[in-house]
């Protein structure tokens, strides 16, 4: 594997990842900047409507045509929140020129299509096409819709609303029903362009084999954008309340959610992931063997941290008549690691854990993608061995003042209807 | 003990099979560059089969539903701890699922695999059930059966093979329900486990970064012979004909969702993967981004891009299944009758059925890109009676005139059915 990094002029990142082992090229870029419940809604239908057409494939229908033709390659577009700041972009991939059994050049011919989804998208004097706008705000206004349908992903989403309320963190990355409704094809086309000349950019290209082609576009194509960027700040840590607040809501459910929301103001960054792993992260964690396996109470009992927050999250599907015992365990569980009562065997099989998720980074071009993106925001570009150097250092003492550093700040109750809280 | 070279012409990839003396069937892939391995142990035992009976055995016997994806829970249990314990010392990431039709157990990991695999080949042939142990985890699964009733992807689905289905089990939730699992107790699961769980109904699939002589002397070294006892698994007649037209059920969500499928004729092997890929072709053209279909209803605000479609098939049931996100899924329905009635009508676009072709060529190797798919795609190809890159030649050999055959044959309206999620309000 090689990898490459080159920084364009403008505040732009182009990281090239050459490994020969894939059959498949893949393209990803990230518009970064700030989230705001203002725009979010616009900044996401701007990106959005990018992959419904082009000025050169006007309709979805042509656009989709093309990449089938092009032995299914695939181009989408996203929105995601990552702290306060909201990620925007586009990803493509597609097999490489040698498994197309008609010689076509599919790599250059994707270049050409993401450069005219990008840099001449199907607009004009300052309006996205009508139809492509309808068909992407629709989309969107759906994807709103659709969180209820997802109960453990709502749950959580309602969980950050509480817990990060007055910050950009409470916002969605999609916006809310009511501004997505009210931007208009102008706004979103405007919302696009400022993106454009102002949003952090990073590209991040991997391929089996170098294409000086990629970065060539890439650069050419910017050049000719009048660009005006700054240093997003990437980690702003919440600061906890000082009394836990809980928030409801009720829905006809047979099951019921908790999400528990901790916050830390702890620097350490692997100390916290490692409490963090051996808490609740694995099936030898403490809250999968103890609140699960020991008690019953769910089938699933977990923890993630946001080391750009500040926060753990620890949720759980329980019963109504359960939540309370289920909290209790929790908050034992949490207080058996301020105490120290954890073994070196747990500190160990959270090594190894780290140590195996870390090593197969670059087994998917995803994972590569993802991997560098999130340490260019951790502000040191590692290798996920590297990474692991900096786990093996932390000591029982950092772990236990790690979990002396959490306090329970809110806690978020799906109910089901039938009961009250 | 024979190894058997698979080679795909047309990609280049490999991998070799061998039937090892205990009975097992073991496919191993070496990937050059891959970090991880993932490994498979499965067994030809789903939440479909309810009815069995070994060489010797006069009578049928009859399970509660679920007990294939309990005794699944439970094998994770041995005497002396739990299977994750084992896991955590090698630092793999184990796992298991049950399917309709299938259970396996799995690990992925980047070192230390030849441990990992030892651990996986154990425990899957050490059951350890009691009382005490199988009483525990009637809550667990009972709060999983509650969380799967609360997804509405999952309950569209299963009311959509009720719709289908009169008899045949895979109408029944893959967990069973909280009533069905209260039946079963230790004696059962040990029935299932040893007519189910025989080496000569299960396969072994590792790919990745692994050397094949390592993996197969481990095999030797973990594997105990066992004797074929002629299992036979039974179904209930299943006629053609469909239950009902259409469901709906309500829900807390957000956006309606639907399933509309039609009910094809069920078939086995090389025959049923000639069938899978020329209903996968025939669905995307109908219904893939670019068709007409899909640019008419996107317009009119009927769809969005939540669209999609599959082809569902195993062991007694095929159907082909259009899903997706509307106010208005009767519309969608009509929408895809009267597209089947127009192509067979009218005929398909050569050029598009080509294009089709080409995508669906692209998808499969994809697939060979990534460890985790590999290993899924030698066991399940396996499974199916079939070989790991068949797919691929099977698609080449494929016509536009099949595609017009299967739909003539298989989509008529009298097959179709729909079900819908729809909001608490509506």
């Amino acid at each position: 594997m090689r990898y490459n990094r080159t920084e364009l002029s403008g505040n732009i990142g182009f990281s090239s990842i050459i490994d020969e082992k894939f059959k498949t090229a893949s393209l990803t870029v990230r518009f970064i900047t700030e989230l705001s419940g203002k725009e979010a809604a616009a900044n996401a239908l701007g990106i959005g409507v990018l992959s419904s057409s082009s000025a050169e494939y006007k309709t979805l229908a042509e656009l989709n045509e093309k990449l089938s033709s092009l032995y299914g390659a695939a181009l989408n577009t996203f929105a995601r929140k990552r702290g306060d700041v909201q990620v925007l972009g586009m990803t493509a991939s597609w097999i490489t020129n040698r498994y197309a059994f008609d010689g076509e050049d599919v790599d250059s011919e994707m270049l050409g299509i993401i450069h005219g989804c990008i840099f001449e998208p199907n607009a004009e004097n300052g309006v996205f096409d009508a139809d492509s706008y309808m068909i992407t705000q629709k989309d969107l206004l759906d994807r709103i819709d659709a969180e209820l349908n997802n109960k453990r992903g709502y749950a959580l989403s309602r969980a950050a609303e509480i817990a990060f309320r007055g910050e950009p963190a409470e916002f969605s990355c999609y916006g809310t029903k009511e501004s997505a409704s009210a931007v208009t094809s102008a706004e979103a086309y405007s919302a696009y362009r400022k993106l454009l000349e102002t949003a952090q950019v990073e590209i991040c290209y991997i391929a089996p084999e170098e294409n000086n082609a990629v970065l060539e576009m890439f650069r050419e194509s910017f050049g000719t954008v009048n660009r005006n960027s700054g240093k997003l700040t990437f980690r702003s840590v919440s600061p906890a309340r000082a009394e836990t607040v809980t928030e409801s809501d009720k829905f006809d459910v047979l099951q019921c959610k908790m999400v528990m929301n901790f916050k830390t103001d702890s620097d350490d960054l692997f100390g916290v992931k490692m409490l963090s792993t051996i808490f609740g992260e694995t099936p030898v964690s403490k809250l999968f063997m103890n609140v699960r396996e020991k008690l019953s109470l769910c089938y699933y009992c977990a923890c993630r941290f946001t080391y750009s927050k500040g926060s753990i999250m620890v949720d759980i599907g329980v019963e109504r008549e359960n939540i309370e015992k289920a909290k209790a365990e929790i908050l034992r569980q949490l207080d058996e690691m301020k105490k120290g009562n954890f073994t070196d065997a747990e500190m160990e099989s959270a090594l190894l854990s780290l140590d195996n998720a870390l090593t197969q980074i670059g087994d998917t071009p995803s994972s590569y993608s993802g991997w560098y993106f999130e340490r260019f925001c951790d502000g040191a570009i590692v290798t996920p061995s590297e990474q692991y150097e900096n786990y093996k250092k932390v000591t029982k003492e950092r772990i236990i003042q790690a979990a002396n550093s959490l306090s329970l700040d809110s806690v978020y109750l799906m109910l089901d209807k039938e009961e009250q809280a | 003990m024979d190894k058997e070279l698979i080679k795909s012409e047309l990609t280049g990839d490999s991998c070799i099979h061998v039937k090892h003396k205990s009975g097992l069937d073991i496919y191993i892939c070496e990937m050059p560059g891959f970090s991880s391995v993932e490994a498979l142990f499965g067994t030809k035992y789903g939440s479909v089969n309810t009815m069995f009976r070994q060489k010797g055995d006069e009578k049928f016997t009859t399970v509660p539903e679920g007990i294939a994806h309990f005794l699944e829970h439970k094998l994770f249990e041995n005497e002396d701890c739990d299977v994750f314990e084992l896991y955590a010392k090698t630092g793999a990431s184990g796992n298991a699922f049950t399917s309709f039709d299938k259970t396996a157990y799995l690990f992925s990991c980047s070192k230390n695999y030849q441990e990992s695999l030892r651990i996986l080949l154990d425990f899957v042939q050490k059951p350890y059930f009691t009382k005490e142990t199988v009483d525990k985890e009637q809550g667990i699964i009972g709060q999983e059966i509650k969380m799967t009733n609360d997804n509405p992807e999952w309950r569209v689905f299963f009311n959509m093979l009720r719709c289908m289905y009169h008899s045949h089990p895979v109408k029944i939730d893959i967990a069973g329900t909280v009533e069905s699992i209260a039946q079963i107790d230790a004696d059962l699961l040990y029935k299932c486990y040893y007519t189910f769980y025989n080496l000569n109904n299960m396969v072994l699939s590792v790919a990745g970064n692994i050397s094949a002589d390592e993996v197969l002397a481990i095999c030797d070294e973990c594997l105990k012979d066992c004797d074929d006892k002629g299992l036979e698994t039974v179904f209930p007649d299943e006629p053609d004909t469909i239950v009902r037209k259409e469901i709906y059920e309500k829900q807390p969500v957000g956006t309606s969702i639907f399933h509309i499928g039609y009910k094809c004729k069920a078939c086995t092997g090389k025959e049923k993967l000639r069938k899978t890929m020329v209903a996968s072709v025939v669905s995307s053209l109908l219904s893939d981004a670019s068709s007409d279909m899909y640019q008419r209803l996107l317009k009119a605000g009927i769809i969005n891009s939540s669209f999609g479609t599959e082809v569902f098939t195993g062991d007694g049931y095929f159907t082909v299944i259009f899903s997706g996100e509307s106010d208005s899924p009767e519309k969608v329905r009509d929408a895809v009758a009267d597209e089947v009635d127009r192509m067979i009508k009218e005929g398909i676009c050569e050029k598009d059925f080509q294009r089709i072709k080409k995508s669906t060529y692209g998808m499969l190797v994809r697939e060979l890109n990534n460890v985790e798919a590999v290993a899924n795609l030698m066991m399940n190809s396996h499974m199916e009676g079939i070989g790991p890159y068949d797919a691929i030649n099977v698609l080449s050999g494929i016509t536009s005139a099949d595609a017009l055959e299967f739909m003539k044959n298989e989509l008529g309206r009298e097959r179709l059915v729909m079900s819908v999620i729809e909001g608490e309000g509506e």
